[in-house]
């Protein structure tokens, strides 16, 4: 098979969540080659990791972004596709630090303190991963502070935040404004189910997406892959 | 109509004399905030909405030697725990810098289980979760007591409650900290992202920790013939769209819980589905199941996908529909006329022919009392 074919082939393993030749899901790719095997077979024929993650890896990620948006899929259709984009990065992680792998930067992730909703932000991270980014994920619970160190650690970094209740959303209002007073220049985007636009603008965030996607095409804007 | 008549009338599907109202579970810290830590009867009388009485009575199931434990001091809305020689629960705090914190451990002639819960001024969660390698669901199959309804407890508050309102009850959950569907007492033994990607690795596991749970609800609910519930509730966010896809839902979820409804049925009793998040794909497939009511029609600016309309016109022939209003945006930060509005295309659109009772979508930690005088008096507004 020609390389193009596989990198067709590999971003269609990824957008259906097919990890591996032993993985019984989805049951129409029962017994053929998943993620793990074409991701191998791509790189022996010659491919660059490059080419692996920008023509296969974020283009399989793409379309699930667009269908999770789009409410075509589920998330659970969401988790099968990052581990089958998983499956093929662990291939790919050797090459990251030899930058033979580009990718677009940092964004640190968290759900903010007082709020233990973990889901909704790692499908985030796993969309943004896909579209080539290097996710910092700082889990749930998390105060201020340690949003302001983890950009200390990665400085031209983009932070996004998530809260899921209202109870929380004063958390981020606290978090998002003590981030900009000492990053000003530190984009920070926002999500949640409570959350709005007006929301979102009050409290001086950058970016509010109702879906992932929304986030990836903002973020496609400001830093578009070379 | 009395309040208690009004909700039976849009359970049953006969036409009530006005829209009933209510709301979800109410929060002590929402109480204590903005009420004085007034009680729930209180609370409904304040603003003259239509009361709900909460009843969760358990018994141990003596003839299989069961007691109360002795040492559980029953939290808001949480029945009595029930014990056995074969399945103590010690409960033993541990220090942690924000949150109150606790390690349960599940004592069993074999090996102990345990899980730690936190809580804070609003709500409690699992820390550690319970079920930590697959074969710990033997433990619970074999010796984890299952409890019985107290039918006199619940007929004296019943009776006590009289014609005020709705008397509600909850199919058992786990003990310590569970939920009252199949999946979603699961989902929170196990961890909800574990247990979608097991249903995908291991589903026989899966249906068999499923079964597990379900057997000791069948038990619970059997029991409740003769108790005086207008209504018990069943389900969880967990089961909804917005978390797992119809595919698992139909396969792991309604299998499950359409049983559970069934021999709540043969009790005597009616049952509300509850699923805060998305519903739309599953609206079918939850009515189904033979539910009597489904809740909560989360709309889509809350993070779940109802519309109200469509819903109305898919399922609202076949069940009660209970929910819809948008409590993030219309209970706080707006003016009583855009509440009273949201309340008016709540009816507009679920109210036609009754089988309707409008209700925020789930619980609420924050609502302006204004907001809240809008909401009722607007709602007693529309009559049929």
């Amino acid at each position: 098979m020609a390389t193009t074919e596989l990198l067709a082939s590999l971003a269609t393993c990824v957008e259906r969540g097919k990890v591996n030749a032993k993985s019984p899901f989805p049951p129409d790719l029962k017994g053929q080659d998943g993620a793990d095997e074409i991701t191998v077979r791509v790189l022996a024929e010659g491919a660059t990791p490059q080419e692996v993650l920008t023509q296969a890896l974020m283009v399989g990620m793409n379309r699930v972004g667009e269908k999770f948006r789009d409410k075509n899929i589920f998330v659970p259709d969401l988790l099968m596709a990052a581990r089958a984009m998983s499956a093929s990065m662990v291939h790919l992680k050797p090459f990251f630090n030899s930058a033979e792998v580009r990718l677009r930067g940092t964004i640190v992730l968290g759900t903010v303190s007082g709020d233990l909703h973990d889901i909704g932000k790692k499908l985030v991270g796993m969309i943004l991963e896909g579209a080539g980014w290097s996710i910092v994920d700082l889990g749930t619970d998390v105060p201020t502070q340690k949003f302001i160190d983890a950009v200390k650690e990665h400085p031209d970094c983009i932070v996004g935040m998530s809260a899921l209740l209202t109870t929380t959303m004063a958390s981020m209002e606290e978090s998002v404004l003590q981030l900009k007073r000492e990053f000003p220049a530190t984009k920070v985007l926002v999500g949640g189910a409570p959350l709005t636009h007006e929301f979102a603008a009050r409290i001086g965030a950058d970016f509010y997406s109702p879906d992932p996607q929304g986030a990836v095409e903002y973020l496609n804007t400001i830093s578009p892959m070379s | 109509m009395t309040p208690k008549q009004r909700f039976l009338s849009a359970l049953n599907g006969s036409l009530p004399d006005r829209m009933p109202v209510t709301t979800h579970h109410l929060m002590p810290s929402f109480l204590e905030k903005y009420h004085n830590g007034m009680t729930n009867n209180e609370f409904f009388g304040r603003f003259g909405l239509d009361p709900i009485l909460w009843v969760n009575a358990h018994k141990p199931d003596e003839a299989k030697g069961a007691v109360y434990d002795p040492s559980h001091v029953p939290g808001y809305l949480e029945p009595r725990r029930t014990v056995c020689e074969q399945w103590r629960v010690v409960c033993e705090p541990l220090p942690h810098e924000r949150y109150a914190t606790m390690r349960y451990t599940f004592v069993t002639p074999e090996r102990n289980l345990t899980t730690v819960l936190q809580s804070n001024e609003h709500t409690s969660w699992v820390s550690e979760r319970l079920i930590k390698t697959k074969s710990d669901i033997d433990i619970i199959a074999k010796y984890a007591t299952a409890p019985l309804c107290d039918v006199d407890e619940v007929n004296r508050q019943a009776d006590e409650f009289g014609e005020r309102g709705l008397v509600r009850g909850t199919v058992a959950c786990f003990d310590v900290y569970g939920q009252p569907g199949c999946w979603q007492d699961a989902s929170v033994l196990f961890g909800i992202e574990q247990l979608i990607m097991e249903t995908y690795d291991d589903p026989e596991w899966v249906h068999a920790f499923l079964q597990v749970l379900h057997a000791r609800k069948e038990t619970f609910l059997a029991s409740t013939k003769g108790a005086r519930f207008d209504i018990m509730e069943l389900g969880g966010g967990d089961a909804s769209t917005t978390v797992i896809s119809p595919s698992i839902f139909d396969e792991f979820v309604a299998p499950y819980d359409t049983r559970l409804i069934a021999t709540a049925h043969a009790a005597g009793q009616r049952i509300v589905y509850h699923t805060c998040g998305g519903m739309m794909p599953i609206l079918e497939n939850i009515a189904d199941m033979h539910t009597d009511a489904m809740e909560t029609f989360t709309p889509a600016a809350m993070g779940g996908d109802t519309d109200l309309l469509e819903a109305k016109r898919r399922i609202g022939d076949r069940v009660c529909m209970i929910g819809g209003f948008d409590q993030f945006h219309f209970f706080t930060g707006c003016t009583p006329e855009t509440t009273r509005q949201a309340v008016r295309d709540c009816f507009t659109t679920a109210g036609e022919g009754g089988r309707y009772i409008l209700c925020p979508s789930d619980h609420f930690f924050d609502a302006e009392p204004e907001l809240l005088e809008a909401f009722a008096d607007e709602a007693r507004k529309c009559v049929y």
